[in-house]
């Protein structure tokens, strides 16, 4: 007789026996478990609620990837692809380039929880989280592929990760740290938690979202797919949390603050252009900011209360930067736009600037004198004063501009030195970070670092732009080729 | 005199940049090559041509001042920040 699966689930997810050949502690070592100050028998508490069997877990994911496959297919016999806004489509190639390997990034992760994670219902949980992110990674691979032939760009969802572009460099230098660089709990509350659990709405709900109403049905099946992995082994982050507020909440807390600020700085740079710029305007659903106080703010301020943590110290300037990082980080890479693999839309023609303005009261004297003198630049026919001549200086724990946290009346030095040298900070939040482990963060080199150091040459804007990888069939431009800009221009007189 | 990089803000933008100055420019030159990155690109031109003048944690440092001399004064490691803006003081 069969058994039915409440007999014998617990017992399958749940199987560990004593160590007696090995020393506990060398089979799981704290810096590779993290449960250093964590009673072994505390770990007996974790629990997550998606129950799922091995045999489950293929079964649906057969149906996921049929599906999947089933509308990718058909979509390509009707060339949707092509008929695409241009503006759109760059989203689809920043997120390719610099999504992709992270979610291969995450299958080592996942492999440390397998393996290392201090309990067994976690490291069975970890297992399905790896295949989740093998599975990820090849639905990119796949999207990418099929399209290469359209775009040169969709080459970068597997290039990206091996070039020196300064964007996927502060992609991985946070993903470094919060998957591969971490223990088992660090990646458990940064990764599963706090970028699986809260911000990867914004790129796999929001942006879906987006890419649906942009007709781009094949992208926003596929992020929705990826999306329904994400929901089940984020679970692996709040049984992590609830074990260790228990027994450390002083670490569980610092754990959380620097993640939620890291996040948002990255998803400042990857999702809030996309949302407020790229996606074309009778597209948009919600603003970048009113997504994130819907889906992130409210969520993360929820997960503390339960928990009995704190809002982190630095909240209110965290709302103060949700006005203004991603503005900042969008006239960042559209002027820096051959140092791209992808084409920006400027965003800035005068009906959205009123939707801009609508959305953030404080937009145009934050952002719109800076765009003002763009426009007469472009319209004067002066292109060239458009475009970088040397470098912006980058955060040393971000590895982003200085100044594309909050706006520029914010704008102050952030700077320390630690063993002789000196470390440079977008903001107060990202110096304190730094400041919590230093020999963390101290032995990174910026690409700014590179460059004074010898290691990019020639040593001008030439020679940084052949280090980061970028080829002219792939060097980002203005994707409309200025044609907004005429909004403002003069009328001709008769 | 040797190339040296500094983080040069000019008030009024969003982001710094990297400069490289020569520790024998005076403070005149090493405001032009950072507002060089700025000015006509992200902030207007002002009228009249004030010029500019360069400030280091907050003090005004003398147009004429190279940047050996304020090295000789204090200790100014690399990507240090220097702010530009456009000239305020009648006698700087």
């Amino acid at each position: 007789m069969l058994l039915n699966r409440d007999d014998w689930y617990e017992t399958s997810r749940d199987l560990d026996w004593t160590l007696s050949y090995v020393d506990p502690a060398i089979a799981f070592p704290a810096r590779w478990s993290g449960a250093d100050g964590v009673p072994a028998e505390a770990w007996q508490a974790w629990d997550e609620p998606f129950r799922v069997s091995y045999r489950d877990y293929v079964r649906i994911q057969r149906e996921k990837e049929a599906g999947v496959k089933a509308v990718s297919q058909a979509l390509g016999r009707a060339g949707i692809y092509e008929k695409l806004d241009p503006a759109h489509v760059a989203a689809s190639h920043l997120h390719m380039g610099t999504t992709c390997m992270v979610e291969h990034m995450a299958v080592t992760m996942q492999s440390r929880f397998c393996r290392f994670a201090p309990t067994p219902k976690w490291r069975n949980l970890g297992v399905f989280g790896m295949l989740d992110e093998t599975r990820h990674t090849q639905l990119d691979m796949r999207f990418s592929h099929d399209l290469l032939k359209a775009d040169p760009r969709f080459d970068w969802a597997q290039k990206a990760f091996h070039t020196n572009e300064w964007g996927v460099l502060a992609v991985k230098n946070f993903f470094d740290d919060a998957m591969l660089n971490a223990d088992c709990v660090e990646a458990a509350l940064a990764t599963s938690l706090t970028v699986e659990h809260g911000f990867t709405n914004i790129q796999f709900v929001a942006l879906a979202a987006d890419a649906m109403a942009a007709g781009d049905i094949n992208w926003s099946n596929l992020l929705s797919s990826i999306q329904t992995d994400e929901a089940r082994h984020a679970q692996q982050g709040f049984p992590t949390l609830a074990v260790l507020v228990e027994h450390d909440p002083e670490r569980a807390q610092k754990a959380l603050d620097v993640a939620f600020w890291r996040s948002t700085r990255l998803f400042q740079t990857l999702t809030g252009p996309a949302m407020d710029y790229y996606t074309p305007l009778d597209q948009r659903k919600m603003s970048f900011k009113e997504f994130m106080l819907e889906w992130i703010v409210n969520h993360h301020e929820r997960i503390l209360e339960d928990y009995g943590l704190k809002k982190p110290w630095y909240w209110d300037q965290f709302l103060h930067s949700l006005e203004n990082g991603h503005h900042a980080m969008h006239i960042g890479t559209w002027f820096w736009r051959p140092t791209l693999f992808w084409k920006p839309n400027a965003g800035v023609s005068k009906a959205e600037r009123e939707w801009l303005n609508e959305k953030y009261p404080t937009w145009e004297d934050n952002w719109g004198v800076l765009w003002d003198e763009i426009i007469r630049n472009v319209n004067e026919g002066r292109v060239e004063d458009t475009l970088p001549q040397t470098l912006p200086s980058l955060c040393n724990l971000t590895q982003l501009p200085l100044g594309s946290a909050m706006s520029r009346h914010d704008l102050a030095p952030h700077q320390l030195v630690y063993k002789g040298r000196l470390y440079s900070f977008d903001s107060e939040i990202s110096q304190w970070c730094f400041e919590q482990d230093p020999e963390r963060y101290a032995g990174h080199q910026s690409l700014v670092d590179r460059f004074i150091g010898g290691q990019i040459l020639p040593p001008d804007l030439g020679g940084a732009l052949g280090y980061m990888g970028l080829t002219p069939e792939v060097m980002g431009d203005d994707v409309y080729n200025y044609a907004w800009a005429r909004d403002y221009a003069p009328a001709p007189t008769a | 005199m040797a190339l040296f990089p500094i983080t040069g803000r000019f008030v009024g933008d969003f982001v710094p940049h990297l400069v490289p100055v020569d520790t024998d420019d005076t403070m005149d030159e090493i405001a032009g090559k950072v507002a060089s990155f700025s000015v006509g690109h992200r902030v207007a031109r002002r009228p009249g041509d004030p010029g500019y003048e360069v400030l280091l944690g907050g003090e005004l440092l003398p147009a004429t001042t190279t940047l050996a001399a304020v090295m000789a004064a204090r200790e100014i490691l690399p990507l240090q920040w220097f702010d530009v803006r456009f000239r305020e003081t009648a006698d700087a």
